[in-house]
């Protein structure tokens, strides 16, 4: 992707700096991008980090302030949502293993710095998925889904319990035994990642991915996932684990190998890929050797750098341009793909739709 | 400038194209339509409010248009979009001004959470805010556009926005939302009101717009400290009676009411608190205007 | 010899919480739960208590902080009152019994 006529987020995510240099209008143009794409609290973080706030206008100031406020506020909810499930599933003696955002809140790492978040996701073991689920129900979660027919997806097509929801917090949790469906193509083995998995320090009992799992989890995420409208803020969160990892010894040196060991190499390879464009990521150039052994057939290639790019792009404010939103539609097919064995897939678009179609019309 | 500077023509073309950069206290809304309902509506009841230029910054980019989905309707219909996108389901293209006013109301409390945000009408006399919370129904619209037709300056009829640094009322003057018989009733007590054509069949009933007062445009950048806090409560058959209500019961209404208060967290707890201190506090059941007006005339004298 | 053991009270901690009186009511904010609450006299005087304390209490040690010039018979009904505060504590997420 060539350099001139960049996105201007994009601009501001590879260099923070320049978002003391901005006038009134590009920060017009800035603040809804950001908006749109879920970063507007990260620039705000950003900016505070190199203490630009003297240098930006008052009243984009004052969308930096509240998009701030924002984020702390769900840091404090997601800080808050953990402790109520490490007190719900502390008698049980099951690793409890945090997934994306909350491990990144709880790890206090860099990627969660302006982040927001949505529900908290947990891996535990299969066996113990049942005791898990009982424990939770015990202390105020209920199933969200309750038609049998998303009983029946999430249980036995998806990797996980369907989605709960406390009853007076209205918080979202996401039980996973598997980081991705049991009938997809790709099977990252969880007994391995909950074996390499680590406590975090403060904790009894949380614990969170090793380094590399992480970085493999959010690549898979990213690239097999069916919300797709989060992509820039999903490939931000890759960019972030990966400056926050390079330091650490042997992570460089083990993160394509453990792709490989877990069925991974292909959203490894993505998710340095498109992180080194978009983002600049430094990645060191024998990591990215090795990671070849994940480069996909070449028209897949292309086809994929051609949705994600285009979709990565996020100058289409507005004007809703028909080939940004195809862009949008083949990716959210292609997460699907990977997920399910086609005559599922097809059967769940099928009733999805149908599904959406009803609640549409008032 | 001023929105009633801009002919009737150039108006419509800039809503067409670029935008209209309007100003309502400290926020700036680019606003495009080529519905002629929300050409008329600001014509009407904004035409004494500033227009930015182009260069200026816009807070918020909004637009009234058909919607983007290929479904056929009876009738025509309108979205309100927010940077391009729908948070809200269609309407019927009458209600295109009323329902760029509710997407001005969702662009604020929504987003805007520099402040804390009640859901109150919010209205100054002798330098002094009220602040009036209530329930849709509860009468809080019929009282303000009544008590601002009386000498109050008008900051918000729904969006009491509250400054963390001084503890003060920012005003955000709009026009004020009437609601099925308030319609009426503000017609029969105000008779130089400006009123927008009222829309009907909408979720609330029918509709119209008031506008706010030249004076309230005009002091948009004067903050005012909270001094009353008073709910009110519209029975058709009641006596006007003004009872006192524990700051504690106002600190829980404030709270209950407000759009951002779980967000802002202790320091939202700290700021109602701050407020709620430095308030007299009362429950106000009316039935006539005019004596509700009164008792408030009263009661300004307590600052 | 204790031959039941009475339930010794912990409140949230103190940081936890956010609290002011206006005329004999109070309102409180708990970060642990994300509530607030409107507390009447007694509750917030039990609350304040429990918050003062430096380590647990039960609900006798309370009522006497709560005043120290009671007749007994004035003690026994406080001691009442506030278990049914702590109850209401508990269930609230604002206090809870130490677990030994």
């Amino acid at each position: 992707m060539s350099g001139e006529n960049r996105a201007l987020l994009l601009e501001a995510l590879r260099d923070p700096a320049i978002l003391g240099e901005l006038d009134l209008k590009q920060w017009e143009t800035l603040i809804r991008e950001a908006r749109r794409n879920n970063l507007l609290p990260r620039l705000a973080f950003d900016a505070d980090a190199l203490h630009l706030e003297s240098r930006i206008p008052e009243q984009p100031r004052e969308h930096l302030k509240a998009a701030r406020a924002q984020a702390i506020a769900h840091a404090v909810a997601v800080k808050r949502e953990v402790r109520f499930i490490d007190r719900a599933l502390s008698t049980l003696g099951v690793p409890v293993v945090l997934l994306k955002g909350a491990a990144y809140l709880m790890g206090d790492l860099a990627a969660a710095r302006g982040r927001l978040f949505s529900d908290v996701d947990i891996l535990v073991p299969r066996s113990a998925l049942a005791e898990v689920e009982s424990a939770l129900m015990l202390n105020g979660w209920t199933s969200l889904k309750t038609t049998p027919y998303d009983q029946r997806y999430y249980r036995e097509w998806m990797h996980e319990l369907p989605p709960l929801r406390h009853h007076t917090r209205q918080t979202v949790l996401d039980v996973h035994h598997a980081i991705l469906p049991t009938t997809a193509r790709l099977r990252p083995d969880s007994a391995k990642l909950l074996a390499a998995s680590r406590p975090i320090p403060g904790e009894a009992r949380l614990r969170v991915l090793a380094p590399v799992d992480m970085v493999l989890h959010s690549a898979t995420h990213l690239f097999c996932n069916e919300d797709v409208g989060n992509s820039l803020r999903d490939l931000v969160d890759q960019d972030s684990l990966l400056r926050g990892f390079a330091g650490e010894e042997g992570f460089w040196a083990t993160l394509a190998g453990r792709a490989t060991e877990l069925g991974l190499a292909r959203p490894l390879f993505y998710g340095l890929r498109y992180a080194r464009v978009v983002l600049a990521t430094p990645v060191p150039a024998s990591v990215l050797r090795a990671a070849e052994r994940g480069r996909p057939p070449s028209l897949s290639l292309r086809l994929m750098d051609a949705a994600f790019l285009r979709m990565l792009r996020p100058g289409q404010l507005g004007q809703g341009s028909g080939a940004a939103s195809l862009a949008r539609g083949s990716l959210y097919l292609r997460a699907h793909w990977l997920r399910m064995p086609p005559l599922l897939l097809a059967y769940h678009l099928i009733t999805k739709a149908l599904r959406q179609e009803q609640a549409a019309v008032r | 400038m001023i929105l009633r500077e801009l002919s009737r023509q150039t108006l419509r073309s800039c809503l067409a194209n670029g935008g209209v950069r309007l100003r309502t206290g400290p926020i700036v809304t680019c606003i495009r339509s080529r519905c002629d309902e929300v050409l008329n509506g600001l014509a009407l009841l904004y035409a004494d409010y500033p227009v930015e230029d182009e260069g200026s910054f816009a807070d918020f980019h909004a637009a009234i248009a058909p919607p983007r989905s290929v479904r056929r309707w009876l009738r025509p219909q309108i979205s309100f979009e927010f940077d391009g996108a729908s948070p809200f389901f269609p309407l019927p293209a009458d209600q295109a001004f009323a329902a760029l006013e509710w997407g001005l109301n969702w662009c604020v409390s929504f987003h805007c959470h520099q402040y804390l945000i009640v859901h109150a009408a919010c209205l100054e006399r002798t330098g002094c805010a009220l602040l009036l919370p209530g329930e849709p129904g509860s009468g809080k619209s019929t009282l303000c556009a009544g008590l601002v037709s009386r000498g109050w300056r008008l900051l918000s009829d729904e969006l009491a926005l509250l400054d963390f640094a001084t503890g003060e009322a920012v005003p955000l003057p709009r026009p004020i939302s009437l609601k099925n018989a308030a319609i009426d009733v503000i017609r029969a007590f105000a008779h130089d009101a400006v009123l927008s054509t009222p829309v009907h069949d909408t979720s609330k009933g029918s509709v119209a717009h008031m506008r706010a007062p030249l004076e309230s445009v005009h002091r948009a950048g004067e903050l005012a400290r909270p001094r009353w806090i008073v709910l009110p409560k519209y029975r058709s058959d009641a006596t006007t009676s003004l009872n006192p209500l524990s700051r504690g019961r106002a600190f829980m209404e404030l709270a209950d009411h407000a759009f951002n208060y779980d967000l802002h967290g202790r320091r939202g707890f700290d700021l109602l608190a701050d407020i709620v201190s430095g308030c007299h506090c009362h429950t106000f059941e009316y039935s006539a205007l005019d004596e509700a007006v009164t008792v408030f005339d009263t009661l300004s004298a307590t600052a | 010899m204790q031959s039941l053991s009475v339930p010794r009270w912990r409140s949230v901690p103190r940081d936890a919480v956010a609290l002011r009186e206006f005329d004999g009511e109070f309102v409180v904010r708990n970060e642990s739960t994300g509530n607030s609450h409107l507390l009447g006299l007694l509750a917030g005087r039990v609350l304040v208590v429990l918050l003062d304390a430096r380590g647990s209490l039960d609900a006798a040690e309370i009522a006497s902080h709560l005043d120290t010039t009671v007749s007994p018979v004035e003690t026994g009904e406080a001691y009442d009152a506030v278990e049914e505060v702590l109850a209401e504590f508990c269930r609230l997420g604002l206090a809870d019994i130490e677990s030994t």
